[in-house]
């Protein structure tokens, strides 16, 4: 989950969450206070009512008082608001609202000995909030007054409800104007590491060169110097490696050379020699002569390993810069095949290449470097008169994951596969002291091989050839998509 | 022939200029790039065996100030950096042959008689190899039947003639199809697929047996040792 998605979506549900918590708190002190005030203008009401009623009794004729026969008349008050109320004088009710019922709305039993009292009472098909009050009877004669005022819930509720609706709304769109600028701020904040991403996205495995990148706040500043301090130590420690190689391989193979020209020079000599002053060659002179053929062999070894050993530095991972590139695998061959054909001739041995013209993307040195050396091998440890074959074929193994295979057969004695494990071993020679030491080499063929194989995720497959019963290498490169390589490259 | 060596290991130089002298070549030596650049401003030399790894300057340069003053002298490069990169540039730069060290005498010999007949100078304009003798200034090819007095003269058309030559002056070397190709036909010039195939079955023809040999998949050569 990147930063960004993190930051927007956490903040915005706390935000969400903390104002709906607000919200409810808010809603319900609303509805306390809302109900306070209603409770309140009930008892304001009923005491005016009360406080009327009780005036009207005493300013009226005491005579009027005692005729209690006279048929009951009822007020009746038309109600345009939504209160309903009832006044009552001794049980007998004197006025009452168009919208109140006849009867006592509340049960007598339960407010005794209350002066007021508020309870909840169903009527008329609605829930009322309910107070009933009574004037207090100081002496026996007044009568008892009791005054009755009601309210509807609903229409409590919906006023609250329409109170408390208009207050939160705005913080709904507050929510929604907030969380936009937090996407906004959080983008735009985020907006330098995001570009450090890409930076680094977009550059190659070998390039080491400083980000060019302007940070305006310190921490991603220190991110980007550390990493520009990272990269040029690691710049400057594979250059020295690289020079550490090229120079190893000047200084080695530089008096090499001079030893194989002053052999060829001693030849040179020794045959001229031997030609004017025939008579005078001794045998232990064609005994030098013979050490002067084991010098040059051994120059030859020498030069051998030096290469096999520098190669094997060169083909290390952190050695290899990842510039992979498409080339003709078939010419490459060519190239190697013509390159080794004066010891394969010396050996009388017959090459075939067989390939169709298949592209290859792969580091081509190396890969370079793993054909000669399967080759080589072959024409080494092949007989004289032997065949080589080297095959390079397109499969398709499973859908769309092609793989171009490369294999080099002989008609050697071949490996018994129960060496196959150790043969890319450092050093190792099949047979040990008792490897056949006409051959030239110093063990390390195979282990540049794997090596090679390796770092291009290659497999390497041995076995016998079925058709020329000796060693049969089979190396699988994978056939990397145009698409793909692009994003490498 | 005059060969400029430019060389800055001494003891290299001198063998190498031993074994070139005895080979018949007159050698002049220098160590630095600068001195090699001087000396190249005479025209005494006929060609150059350059080493990369100077002291005071890449050999590289060298070749690209020498070639930057419209000289085509023959350039082989003789170095101890054996990349396909570093093969490829010098190359590019404009050189004729690249050879690493170290590298065999023969091979040398024999890159250098390519040039020396190429530029004319050799004693003699004759390559042979076993009993065929391509005389590359009178376009004539003998064939020694037996002993050496009994030679048949060949007639070639042009284009036969010339891959003959490229193969002879190779002799050791495989030539792949698209080697020969490059020598016969120029830039655009359109190429029949088997063009080199018919050249080549026509010059067998008239060639004794096995004088070139294909090498299936990868090319043609004449061995040396015919």
């Amino acid at each position: 989950m990147s930063i960004r998605r993190y930051l927007v979506l956490t903040l915005f549900s706390v935000l969400t969450l903390i104002t709906f918590i607000a919200a409810i708190q808010g809603y319900k002190v609303s509805m306390s206070r809302a109900e306070k005030q209603f409770d309140q203008q009930l008892l304001d009401i009923a005491h005016t009512l009360l406080a009327v009623q009780a005036t009207a009794l005493q300013t009226a004729n005491p005579t009027n008082i005692d005729n209690t026969n006279k048929p009951h008349q009822v007020a009746n008050v038309p109600q345009q608001g939504s209160f309903a109320f009832q006044v009552w004088k001794n049980d007998k009710l004197v006025i009452k609202s168009n919208n109140s019922p006849d009867h006592l709305i509340v049960s007598s039993v339960l407010f005794e000995n209350q002066l007021s009292y508020f309870s909840e009472v169903n009527f008329l098909e609605k829930r009322w909030r309910v107070l009933s009050i009574f004037n207090e009877t100081i002496a026996q004669a007044t009568p008892t007054i009791r005054v009755i005022v009601a309210q509807p819930f609903q229409t409590q509720f919906s006023l609250a409800q329409d109170l408390i609706l208009a207050a939160v709304t705005p913080m709904i769109i507050a929510i929604a104007i907030l969380s936009f600028l937090i996407y906004i701020i959080i983008t735009h904040g985020l907006k330098p590491l995001r570009q450090l991403t890409t930076e680094l996205g977009v550059r190659n495995a070998n390039d080491f060169s400083s980000l060019n990148l302007q940070a305006n706040n310190t921490e991603l500043s220190d991110i980007i110097i550390t990493l520009n301090q990272l990269f040029s130590r690691l710049d400057s420690a594979f250059q020295r490696e690289r020079h550490f190689a090229e120079d190893a391989a000047h200084e080695l193979k530089t008096p090499l050379s001079v030893v194989k020209i002053n052999v060829h020079n001693i030849t040179q000599d020794l045959s001229e020699r031997l030609s004017s002053e025939n008579k005078l060659v001794t045998s232990r002179e064609i005994l030098r002569f013979d050490s002067i053929k084991e010098l040059a062999s051994s120059v030859d070894r020498m030069g051998h390993v030096i290469d096999q050993i520098l190669n094997l530095n060169r083909t290390n991972t952190a050695q290899i810069e990842h510039s992979s590139t498409r080339f003709n695998l078939n010419s490459l061959l060519q190239q190697v095949i013509a390159d080794l054909y004066s010891d394969i001739m010396k050996k009388e041995q017959t090459i075939v290449l067989e390939s169709d013209e298949i592209d290859l993307f792969a580091h081509e040195f190396s890969v370079h470097l793993l054909a000669v050396n399967l080759i080589s091998n072959a024409n080494k440890y092949t007989p004289i008169g032997g065949k080589i074959k080297v095959t390079v074929k397109l499969i398709d193994e499973d859908k769309g994951h092609a793989k171009v295979v490369l294999s080099v057969e002989d008609s050697g004695v071949g490996i018994d596969p129960q060496e196959y494990k150790r043969i890319f071993d450092r050093f190792y020679r099949v047979g040990g002291d008792q490897h056949n030491s006409t051959a030239l080499g110093c063990g390390l063929g195979l282990t540049i091989v794997k090596h090679i194989a390796d770092m291009h995720e290659a497999k390497i497959e041995l076995s016998t050839s079925t058709l020329l019963q000796g060693l049969k290498v089979d190396v699988y490169f994978k056939d990397i998509q145009e698409d793909k390589e692009r994003g490498d490259d | 022939m005059r060969i400029l060596l430019v060389e800055d290991d001494i003891p290299l130089a001198k063998a190498l200029q031993r074994s070139l002298q005895v080979e018949g070549f007159v050698v002049n030596h220098v160590n630095r790039g600068k001195l090699a650049l001087n000396a190249l401003s005479t025209p005494d030399q006929d060609m150059i065996i350059l080493d990369l790894g100077l002291p005071d300057m890449d050999g590289l340069e060298v070749l690209k100030q020498l070639r930057n003053q419209k000289s085509s002298l023959p350039v082989i490069i003789l170095t101890a950096r054996d990349s396909i990169d570093s093969k490829v540039k010098g190359l590019d730069y404009g050189a004729d042959d690249y050879l690493v060290k170290p590298f065999e005498i023969q091979e040398l010999m024999a890159r250098l008689r390519v040039i020396e007949r190429r530029l004319g100078t050799a004693n003699s304009s004759l390559i042979c190899v076993g009993n065929v003798k391509l005389d590359t200034f009178a376009h004539k090819v003998l064939v020694g039947e037996g002993n050496i007095d009994n030679e048949i003269e060949i007639h070639f058309s042009k284009k036969e003639f010339m891959v003959l030559k490229a193969l002879m002056e190779n002799a050791g070397r495989i030539l792949s199809r698209e080697q020969i190709e490059s020598k016969l036909y120029h830039w655009g010039e359109e190429v029949l697929s088997n063009a080199v195939e018919v050249h080549i079955h026509k010059l067998r023809k008239s060639l004794p047996d096995k004088f070139i040999q294909n090498v299936r998949g990868v090319g043609y050569i004449i061995n040396n040792a015919n």
